[in-house]
């Protein structure tokens, strides 16, 4: 890229069409020049000789203009060629378009990454072009098969107080085939109303405001809990922490709701219902009132660092909030089109190898290539059959034989002698009925 | 660890996505010359031409002085009009050196950053998601949405959104039964329509001749006939069938239940132009046939996908819902967002476990990392020898945990 760059600059300003204009306007001037010596004089003898002088100049005008457009020609070819130099094309995969016969769903995807994204106007401008298009039987569309399926967001959008088990699964939810088109399901409405209370509640933290997100945490406390998420006593403590602090340090009004006197009470108000959970935790927050004087040389000076507290509190936030809407706190679509760009060139590098063995690609369950994507983007525990060296699945799943070690079912069928087989990485032999069947 | 080695940038491949980028606002570049040059030497021939004639007649002295200015006046308008066309070509050209511009800077960014993890990145990322989801939304015709989010994001030189809307208008013109501004722009690419040996303009005029015969009157039957005489000849060598068909057709009435004609009176005609319309565009100026977001999300849920993902139980990884605030984050692809649209793509291969270390088994069978297990048994409040199950709930002794091995 930085050659290309380079190039770019390199690129004469002035081999541009514009000075092709500025010598069609040199032409216009002499053009103009003689037609005002032919009227003033109006006499054939001047007229002649005018036209005549004329000649020249034009003709050289015009020349000026052909070489204008040669060097603009000559420009743009160097520019092609430092494209094709620095830049080359590769081919795209461009046989097998997996995603062209869903459109309803991309919509959705896209719909929904603007609302949590906060582009609350482009995502409903979008909403209603996309339902417009749908209701004229799309004719920006290509005909479709109509059998893309919609997703509920129903169970998962209805957190308050819902049996966590309807979240579960959000697959589990999607309606029978055909039935409605995409967008409509979307409940954008409600969508961008859970994404514009996020924002909001953000923004506080950002002010360092701790109380909306509180008192979201405290309403939505059960599914917390279930969760195991302690964000409701983080939040608290924050509170606790930056109350004590006193009004020096928070800039909130100095009366006996701020300061020590003001983080006493408030725990005393709110610390009892964490009493069962963070009793230890608790117990330090109060000891360190003994400590108040000198803070940073006390054993609690780590519990009173808040640098970063409030964006840590901030990113655990965000990432309930969205959970807890059955979403994930990163935009599925932005990982998921970061992975692609990851993982196009091993995609382009198998598409190339087949097509000169004349092989197909197929649909099949399984990449026919690997594509590493960096750790941060697995999200699931994967087992490897060592034996198999392939991945365990549903209907092959991981078996752990006695001595731990862990196998796919398969493996194990096919080691089995009658009932009883050896492991293979240890001298351990243990019997078929011994091995269970774990979940990762 | 492979996982070091994914997450450098590749800078060799990382810009497949991106080539359409650069090589659309340098094919339009050509194409604005070709059809600057055009008109330049048509009106410069003209007025040499004429400015020559009139020099001969007023040497010659068969034209007076007032037919020189007559003809004088005739140069100067041609050539006030070369100017003003040629000032818009130079308009265009101006921006679109702007935008090649732009947009190497854009891709320049990349080249300082070595891995993903990089916090500048992720910035540069949500900006190419972004050009991909304008690419996306222009090519369905969602002109509205693209231009707020193109505003939105202030990345004008970074998108071209002229190139598609002029698209989807001759698209839109086509659906609504049109074939003017499709045949305009056939002329506009002649050359290069001639060299990819589309067969566009062929059958713009076959659907021109189905529409005289739709009206099935005799006097527009006579139409027609001129028309297939004026226009069909160029093809007679090159789709010998289709004009024998076309001629067929002159003895079949709109009703007709004959194969293929029929066909030809068919409404569903006029999509399949503005399909074969989209696709010699794209093919012409070097576009891929489909949006690239569709691209990048192919080979991404592919590349993220597991079997887990549609898996009937929960794993003991995350899922939403079951997932504990414990694991790092929701699989993109278990989202709702993804979810459905990933059930018909391949999962990605795998040659080496990846799970967490010091696994540990539960009594009812599943397994967690001891690190996970420990954290969740604290935050839940639990005596020193106890854990919880992070999906179900259970509460176990620790002495009922098993280690497991994964080789």
């Amino acid at each position: 890229m930085e050659n290309l760059q380079k190039a770019l600059a390199q690129t004469n300003k002035t081999h541009r069409l514009s000075s092709a204009v500025d010598n069609v306007d040199k032409i216009i001037e002499l053009l103009t020049a003689a037609r005002e010596q032919v009227v003033g004089a109006l006499d054939p003898h001047t007229t002649s000789l005018t036209i005549t002088k004329l000649q020249n100049p034009t003709k050289s005008a015009f020349d000026a203009v052909h070489e204008n457009m040669q060097k603009v020609s000559t420009a743009h070819r160097k520019l092609g060629k430092a494209l094709d130099k620095h830049f080359p094309l590769k081919p795209l995969p461009s046989d097998h378009d997996a995603m062209a016969d869903h459109p309803a769903l991309i919509n959705r995807a896209i719909a929904m990454h603007l609302l949590r994204e906060g582009q609350f106007s482009v995502a409903s401008t979008f909403i209603e072009e996309a339902q417009d298009d749908t209701a004229h039987h799309n004719p920006y569309h290509r005909t479709q098969p109509d059998d893309t399926p919609s997703v509920d967001l129903d169970e998962s959008m209805d957190e308050d107080g819902a049996d966590p088990d309807a979240k579960a699964s959000p697959s589990a939810t999607a309606s029978s085939p055909g039935d409605g088109q995409d967008l409509s399901s979307l409940q954008s409405q409600e969508l961008q109303t859970r994404f514009s209370e996020m924002y909001s509640i953000l923004q506080e933290l950002k002010a360092r405001n701790l109380v909306p997100a509180i008192e979201w945490a405290r309403a939505n406390s059960s599914e917390l809990e279930t969760r195991g998420s302690n964000l409701e006593f983080e939040l608290s403590k924050l509170q606790y922490v930056w109350l004590f602090k006193g009004p020096t340090v928070n800039g909130l009004p100095d009366d006996e709701s701020n300061g020590r006197a003001g983080a006493l009470a408030y725990a005393r108000r709110h610390f009892g219902r964490f009493q069962g959970r963070h009793l230890c935790e608790i117990d330090r927050l109060a000891g360190a009132m003994a400590f108040a004087s000198n803070i940073p040389a006390s054993p609690y000076r780590d519990d009173f660092a808040i640098d970063g507290a409030f964006s840590d509190v901030a990113s655990s936030f965000t990432r309930e909030f969205c959970s807890l809407l059955g979403l994930s706190a990163e935009s599925p679509l932005y990982i998921a089109a970061t992975a692609g760009a990851l993982a196009l060139p091993q995609l382009v590098k198998f598409m190339a190898k087949t097509r000169t063995k004349g092989t197909e690609w197929t649909t099949a369950n399984e990449l026919a290539f690997e594509t590493p994507l960096p750790a941060r983007m697995m999200y699931h525990s994967i087992f490897v059959c060592p034996v198999l060296k392939g991945q365990t699945t549903e209907s092959n799943p991981p078996m752990m034989i006695p001595c731990g070690h862990v196998l796919a079912k398969e493996t194990l069928q096919n080691l089995c002698k009658g009932t009883r087989f050896k492991c293979p990485y240890c001298p351990l032999e243990g019997q078929i009925k011994d091995a269970r069947q774990i979940i990762l | 660890m492979a996982n070091l080695e994914a997450s450098k940038i590749n800078h060799d491949t990382h810009l497949l996505l991106d080539q359409p980028l650069l090589r659309l606002p340098y094919e339009l570049l050509r194409k604005n010359f070709r059809s600057a040059r055009f008109v330049t030497e048509k009106d410069a021939e003209f007025v040499k031409n004429k400015l020559a004639e009139t020099a001969k007649g007023s040497l010659d002295g068969k034209s007076s002085p007032e037919d020189v200015v007559k003809n004088l006046d005739v140069m100067l308008a041609r050539m006030r009009g070369l100017k003003r066309k040629l000032s818009t070509y130079a308009d265009e050209e101006t921006k679109l050196y702007r935008q090649i511009d732009a947009r190497v800077a854009h891709l320049r960014e990349l080249s300082d950053m070595h891995t993903v993890e990089d916090v500048k990145y992720e910035t540069w990322s949500r900006r190419r998601l972004d050009r991909l989801m304008v690419d996306y939304l222009l090519r369905h015709g969602y002109n509205a949405s693209a231009t707020a989010l193109v505003d939105e994001r202030g990345m004008q030189d970074l998108v071209d959104i002229d190139t598609f809307v002029a698209m989807s208008r001759i698209r839109a013109s086509l659906l609504g039964g049109s074939v003017t501004e499709a045949l305009a722009w056939c002329s506009e690419n002649k050359k290069g329509l001639r060299e990819m040996h589309s067969n566009l303009e062929f059958m713009l005029r076959c659907q021109q001749f189905i529409e005289l015969m739709r009206t099935d009157s005799p006097s527009k039957m006579n139409d027609a006939i001129a028309h297939a005489k004026k226009y069909f000849p160029p093809f007679n060598d090159t789709y010998p069938t289709e004009v024998s068909v076309m001629a067929g057709l002159l003895a079949h009435r709109p009703d007709t239940e004959v194969e293929p004609y029929a066909e030809c009176y068919s409404a569903e005609r006029w999509s399949r132009l503005a399909d074969a319309f989209v696709d010699a565009h794209n093919k012409l100026l070097g576009l891929p046939s489909f949006p690239l977001l569709h691209i990048a999300l192919s080979s991404g849920l592919s590349a993220l996908k597991t079997p887990a993902c549609h898996g009937s139980q929960p794993t003991s990884s995350s899922r939403p819902g079951h997932s504990t605030s414990l694991t790092t984050s929701v699989c993109p692809i278990c989202s709702t967002e993804l979810n459905e649209l990933a059930r018909n793509v391949p999962y990605a291969q795998h040659s080496k476990s990846h799970v967490e270390s010091d696994l540990l088994l539960l009594p009812n069978n599943r397994v967690y990392g001891k690190a996970r297990l420990e954290e969740y048994a604290s935050k839940a409040g639990l005596g020193p020898n106890q854990v919880k199950d992070l999906v179900t709930g259970e509460v176990y002794p620790s002495d009922k945990l098993k280690k497991v091995y994964i080789t």
